[in-house]
């Protein structure tokens, strides 16, 4: 088990990230020393809220291993967000708004979750699936229609910045991080998340309930998606049905270039939420240098490339 | 991480203080935000807004997303609000969801407003319109029915169904067809996101299901180029003819083909340069009249006070006839 | 491995059942409406499928080889944009119909030398190379569509040879081509052994190398090959061409029996799981139901016959007493 926590990926993405954030700050600070602001820092925080949260919930799916993947983040996002605000016109008192979307997340997750494990649908088809169907039953329902009425107390929560941190970034975002960090790097249940990824056989045997936990870690991300999807709502003031778009290819590029390895077995909570801000950061920078937003999408994906392969020459060099 | 982090912030902090003293501008500025970029459509009104700005003399920004992502829209308008623009339009991809950005503008002094799509109880400053909502809607209906009759099938296929501003379009469709011509039976919308493939095979799929179909309307401009092909394709020109908001270069062959009947349109670099104006009259505090003169237009510009809307005036319509005389 | 080439040819359960549900929708959707079973909507269906059908068959070589393209949307487009500008240059229509392919060839060997060479996962590396070529398409495109392209390549392709339109001879060909390598190639037989494993394929001297990158080079010809006709179809070039064809293509060749985890494909699979897509798709619209539907009836049926195989399995082991395991 310490072989595991001591392989070296993980740090040097870290290291990584870290450095290209810093040229990312500097770089920007040259060019345009304007930008630093408490304002851009609440702007960066409070558009990779959403996106830490999802992040997080593939990167745990993968983590475990078993070819795990988890591609409907974004379907579950918009139709959490969507069956929150059609419940509550169906007359469910607005106070339990955010745990409807969060249980419809979870449930959600769960029938990704029954699929991988009870049907043994490998998760990239089964999430696939999920994908369209959670999408697209989301438009499907609302007619395109954005949702209004989301209560006003909510959006207080939602729309608050406190010290130039906003507060669903701080009450949300920033506890479930360090929580899943703690998680993974001091107890047995992060040992086992890592020992399944890393070798299922062998977790297996060694009397893991593999199935179970993996069950339990697609619900997490249908979870954490629910929860993003909630912020959505008290921020934007209403429910959109396409508020996940293109959410599963962002989630997963965050993931990926926060070190978490494909395979399963070998990454951290750090380098995600590193990833995160190093994505938004980028993207803020050069809106504020205002680069056409057409290098953004290329920028992002050479980025992913340039990481995987230093990743790769590193492991080879060793 | 943490650490880096700490570093980073406690570097940026210091910044700060540097930067904001070195903070000075020459030009104002005005910057506007489409629903979406590399589209002829919007194209068209950035060079509008590039003419306007040299004109006016103030520094004209172009910015937007990638996808037709209003998230991605909000995170464009925030940037250019914690830049310090001093005038923002924006064409609303959602106009619900537009209400955190027109907050953070007014809070630091910024005038943001609509342009070509808006979001009529946000508190925006203005509203540069195209035309209206309504006027548009009507012109397509009138302008079929004098073409097809007033007892045809006519069916709508639209891009996005989460874009207001074609949904608004589609919904005075249906009013003006259940209002003037009750015989008119507009088949439900149909969605074909943003590609000309989709777009073509609904439309294929529409003209199977009803082949008494008389027109199809493509609504947004990505589909046009797809239900007019589907036209072609299925060897129904003549018998169905397609008609939608799309510009002449864009429609020109399927007009000449004869796959469309017509297009109705407004001039977007006129767009362009009226909102680079509006903007400009924003900045400087200058107060809309009922009728105003703006340089380099014929007829002068109407605003609605009670609404706030700054009117471009009558769409255009485009037909094999005249479409060789516009180049956008 | 026989079991396995097996399945490339003779139809099995899968194929079996995907051809009942093919007819079963044809005759649901003839009772429903009037308008369905006519020559003419065929026709759109048919029509319809072509794109998917070439780039879903390179599709399925990747998936079957344990690769994955998740850019061949964007790879489509930047093949489209080359046609498109050979055509509106004026170059003559039968050189252009070759654009395609070649542009394509040219991104699938540079995809392959990302992944092959710098041994990244398929998923993840094609995922950035997505972006980047996505930005290209922007950048090659600057805003202005290619539209009104002249009429020539439309009409090469659109004339029938022996009663048959040309995009059936040039689907018929590419599928006989890849059937006669799967069959009667080594390449076959090699590009299976490392989808089943990469390792053992390597040890017994097969060149892993070689293989991979030849299989990302057939796949972008064939996606550039949909280009050409998709120019042709649509005289256009937008910026969002292919935008939802990665996830289309994976979705059609899965549900046609090929396993993503590599060393099974099926070709008859192929074909008629795109068809079947594409049936019913068009088969709901017909009968009323609106387009937002669509991916919801995709996604289901995705989940639907991965799930139902599964269970229908495990069903007929515990009835031959070879219960739980």
């Amino acid at each position: 088990m310490n072989r595991i926590r001591k392989l070296q990926g993980p740090a040097l993405i870290l290291a990584l990230l870290a450095l290209l954030w810093i040229i990312v700050i500097l770089v920007l600070l040259v060019l345009k020393p304007s930008v630093f602001s408490l304002g851009t820092v609440t702007t960066i925080l409070q558009f990779s809220t959403i996106l830490a949260l999802v992040a997080l919930g593939q990167a745990i799916v993968i983590l475990a291993g078993g070819a795990g993947i988890d591609l409907s983040v974004g379907g579950i996002v918009s139709l959490s967000a969507i069956a929150g605000m059609l419940a509550m016109k169906l007359g469910l008192p607005s106070f339990l708004l955010p745990p409807a979307c969060i249980i419809a997340g979870a449930a959600l997750g769960a029938f990704n979750g029954v699929l991988v494990t009870k049907l043994s649908i490998l998760p990239l088809i089964a999430t696939l699936g999920t994908f369209f169907v959670y999408s697209g039953l989301a438009l499907a329902l609302t007619g395109g229609a954005a949702q209004s009425g989301v209560p006003s107390w909510l959006l207080i929560w939602g729309r608050g910045v406190f010290s130039g941190i906003p507060v669903p970034f701080l009450t949300i975002a920033i506890p479930v991080f360090a929580i899943a960090g703690i998680v993974l790097m001091w107890t047995a249940w992060g040992r086992w998340i890592y020992a399944m990824g890393f070798n299922e056989r062998s977790a297996r045997l060694v009397g893991i309930p593999v199935d179970r936990a993996r069950l339990i870690l697609y619900s997490l991300s249908g979870v954490l998606s629910g929860a993003a999807a909630l912020i959505s709502l008290a921020w934007l003031g209403s429910g959109r049905p396409n508020i996940g778009q293109n959410l599963e290819l962002e989630s997963l590029t965050a993931a990926m270039l926060g070190g978490i390895a494909i395979l399963g077995g070998r990454g951290g909570v750090g380098g995600v939420f590193a990833a995160v801000m190093l994505l938004v950061t980028l993207k803020t920078g050069l809106l504020q240098l205002n680069v056409n937003t057409v290098w953004q999408v290329g920028i992002v994906g050479a980025l992913l490339v340039f990481v995987l392969l230093a990743d790769r020459l590193s492991q080879n060099w060793r | 991480m943490l650490k880096h982090i700490r570093k980073a912030l406690a570097i940026s902090a210091l910044s700060l203080a540097v930067s904001t003293a070195a903070f000075a501008q020459d030009k104002p500025k005005v910057a506007f935000v489409p629903q979406l970029i590399g589209i002829p459509y919007f194209n068209a009104m950035e060079a509008g807004g590039n003419r306007a700005a040299k004109e006016l003399g103030v520094d004209f920004i172009y910015s937007g997303p990638v996808d037709t992502n209003p998230v991605d829209q909000l995170q464009i308008v925030q940037n250019l609000i914690d830049q310090g623009v001093n005038a923002i339009s924006v064409s609303v991809l959602d106009a619900s969801s537009i209400a955190p950005v027109v907050e953070a503008a007014k809070a630091k002094g910024i005038k943001l407003f609509t342009s070509d799509s808006d979001a009529p109880d946000s508190g925006r400053a203005v509203y540069v319109a195209q035309a209206t909502d309504e006027g548009l809607g009507n012109t397509i209906i009138d302008e079929l029915v004098k073409r097809v009759g007033e007892d045809a099938k006519i069916g709508i296929v639209s891009g996005e169904a989460t874009a207001s501003n074609l949904n608004a379009w589609i919904g005075f469709m249906q009013k003006q067809a259940a209002a003037k011509y009750p015989k008119l039976k507009l088949l439900e919308p149909q969605y074909a996101g943003g590609t000309a493939e989709r777009a073509a095979q609904i439309s294929g799929d529409l003209m199977a299901a009803n082949p008494d179909i008389k027109a199809i309307i493509a609504v947004a401009s990505t589909t046009c180029p797809g239900v007019a092909q589907a036209i072609e394709t299925a060897g129904k020109i003549g018998s169905v003819i397609g008609a939608g908001y799309c510009s002449p270069n864009t429609a020109r062959s399927y007009l000449k083909s004869g796959a469309f009947g017509f297009t109705v349109l407004w001039d977007p670099a006129q767009l362009g340069y009226l909102t680079v104006w509006a903007g400009k009259q924003l900045i400087d505090g200058k107060a809309f009249e009922a009728e105003n003169k703006v340089p380099g237009f014929d007829n002068p510009v109407t605003y609605d006070a009670t609404k706030g809307i700054l009117l471009l005036g009558p769409p255009a319509v485009f037909t094999a006839e005249n479409v060789d005389k516009f180049d956008f | 491995m026989r079991q396995l080439r097996n399945g490339v040819f003779s139809l099995n359960g899968r194929e079996w059942s995907l051809l009942v549900a093919c007819i079963l929708a044809i005759i649901v959707f003839s009772v429903a409406s009037p308008y369905y079973a006519t020559s003419g909507n065929a026709g759109t269906v048919l029509r319809n499928s072509i794109e998917l059908l070439l780039v879903g068959l390179g599709m399925m070589l990747l998936l079957a080889m344990g690769g994955i393209d998740v850019s061949v949307g964007v790879v489509m487009g930047l093949a489209a944009i080359g046609v498109g500008r050979a055509l509106g240059a004026g170059v003559d229509p039968v050189l252009t119909a070759f654009v395609g392919p070649l542009t394509g060839a040219l991104l699938g060997l540079l995809t392959a030398a990302v992944i092959v060479l710098g041994r990244v996962p398929a998923i993840v590396g094609t995922l950035g190379l997505l972006g980047v070529y996505r930005t290209a398409i922007f950048v090659l495109l600057g805003g202005q569509w290619l539209s009104g392209l002249p009429t020539g390549l439309t009409l090469l392709l659109g004339t029938t040879i022996l009663g048959l339109p040309v995009a059936a001879w040039v689907i018929a060909l590419a599928y006989l081509a890849v059937w006669i390598a799967l069959r009667r190639t080594p390449f076959g037989l090699h590009l299976l052994a490392i989808g089943n494993s990469e390792e053992k394929a390597r040890l017994s001297g097969i060149p892993v190398v070689k293989i991979r990158f030849a299989t990302f080079i057939v796949s972008g010809a064939l996606t550039g090959l949909a280009a050409t006709f998709y120019v042709a179809n649509y005289r256009n070039v937008e910026m969002t061409v292919g935008s939802t064809l990665a996830l289309d293509a994976i979705a059609a060749v899965v549900l046609g029996g090929t396993s993503i985890l590599g060393g099974r494909c099926s070709l008859v699979g192929t074909v008629l799981g795109v068809l079947l897509l594409r049936i019913l798709q068009n088969g709901l619209l017909l009968t009323g139901v609106p387009s937002l539907w669509q991916p919801v009836v995709t996604g289901s049926l995705l989940i639907g016959v991965l799930g139902f195989e599964v269970l229908s399995n495990r069903l007929s082991l515990s009835r031959l007493g070879w219960a739980s395991k």
